[in-house]
């Protein structure tokens, strides 16, 4: 699948941070989003939008990102989360594998990661 | 030298009133250095030699420079070396406190010279020196009996001034930390952070200060307060606490976990213990965290 034909759920509390990724997804041909702000809002937008991938926080207000992966994850096997934190403990890198999310970028973001993430899952434009 | 303690320094010495020094630091971005303050610093001119040229500059319409190359003071070749030199922002700031007639050149050059000696330590050092810095400021006012809490409170400060060059800037300037029971908020961030270290810490500023704050963070220009603002601070924080608790598990094993921040506007927060409060002075304004144990 081509990046700009994929839609992208980015679920986080922050607004910022959400443009922040929001942007630079979009200067790899991203064209198609869907925002969270809590681990519940990104559970019921993943259900109701069928993203293609997903970008989760973890430290978030209702419900935290790795619950939300697990319970995403329930609903689709085959879901694509990408945890996206700061908190790049090993244990919660461990946590984040454990309830099914394939990669972990560690805030602050940085273009490379966010490449090299998105070069794993779709083609180039 | 790490300028950031400039001002502590001056404050530490009753050189100046806290109030007068803050006035001067939200000043400094705003100001230039002027040739006699860089003579000083370069040890170049003495502060009667920098007084004696002034004095000229009254009465004869010509600059500085062409003063002190006209009196034999300095050579023109010092002249052009002192303006394309490099300058520490500590400068700035004694100079605009020599301007509002808070310290004279010769108090100047005394209180320089401490600060200098007090910190002989070479500039490719900044790091370790820092956190010296860093660590003496906060030693001032921490006497933990548990010495291992101690020692991850001051890697928690060391880290937060790390981070606040790393994503706000190095213009600041920290003064003494406060004790408080009860803190009047303005606009307010905290997080609380558990595990078997448990805190709570925050940062606290005015709407003005925050846009300010917030352009930095987020390398966007902000003009007014709305949504991006507030998610630049609770950012920041969260950011900060995320890499503590990222040096804390790989340093010490110790996995903490973090809450979503909470928001506390023109609220008092009250601690049956202590809130601890670091004033933190940019040229924008002041900031200041707050840390409960």
């Amino acid at each position: 699948m081509k990046l700009d034909e994929a839609k992208i759920l980015i679920g986080d509390d922050s607004i910022l941070a959400r443009k922040q990724l929001k942007d630079i997804i979009a200067q790899y041909g991203g064209t198609t989003f869907v925002e969270a702000a809590n681990g519940q809002e990104a559970i019921d937008k993943f259900k109701s939008d069928k993203p293609d991938i997903v970008f989760l926080d973890i430290v978030m207000p209702v419900k935290d990102g790795i619950a939300a992966v697990k319970e995403i994850r329930e609903s689709d096997p085959k879901a694509v989360i990408i945890i996206v934190s700061s908190v790049g403990t090993q244990a919660q890198l461990k946590n984040a594998i454990e309830a099914g999310a394939k990669d972990f970028i560690q805030k602050p973001l940085n273009v490379e990661q966010i490449e090299r993430v998105l070069k794993n899952y779709f083609e180039g434009r | 030298m790490y300028t950031q303690f400039f001002g502590n320094f001056l404050l530490s010495k009753s050189a100046v009133p806290a109030d007068k020094l803050v006035d001067a630091l939200e000043r400094q971005s705003s100001s230039y250095l002027k040739l006699g303050t860089l003579a000083i610093h370069a040890g170049l001119l003495n502060a009667s030699q920098v007084d004696a040229i002034v004095c000229r500059q009254t009465h004869e319409d010509k600059k500085f420079g062409e003063i002190a190359i006209e009196g034999g003071y300095l050579t023109k070749e010092q002249v052009d070396k002192l303006l394309s030199s490099q300058k520490p922002d500590y400068l700035l700031l004694g100079q605009i406190l020599i301007e509002d007639g808070l310290l004279t050149n010769s108090q100047f050059e005394e209180l320089l010279a401490e600060y200098q000696a007090s910190n002989e330590i070479d500039d490719l050092n900044v790091a370790n020196e820092q956190n010296d810095m860093v660590e003496k400021l906060i030693h001032k006012f921490f006497h933990f009996d548990n010495s291992d809490m101690s020692g991850k409170i001051v890697a928690y400060l060391n880290l937060l001034f790390n981070d606040i060059v790393r994503f706000i800037g190095k213009d600041f300037t920290p003064l003494n930390p406060l004790m408080k029971s009860e803190y009047m908020t303005n606009y307010c961030v905290t997080q609380k952070d558990e595990g078997l270290l448990s805190f709570n810490s925050g940062v606290d500023m005015s709407k003005s200060v925050a846009i300010a704050f917030a352009s930095r963070y987020a390398k966007e220009e902000f003009h007014e307060f709305d949504e991006y603002v507030k998610a630049s601070i609770e950012d920041f924080l969260n950011l900060h606490n995320g890499l503590f608790n990222v040096n804390m598990s790989n340093e010490f094993s110790l996995e903490l976990n973090l809450c979503p921040p909470e928001v506390h506007e023109e609220e008092k927060l009250t601690n049956a213990t202590k809130i601890y409060v670091f004033p933190i002075i940019f040229p924008f304004g002041t900031i200041h965290f707050l840390m409960e144990i």
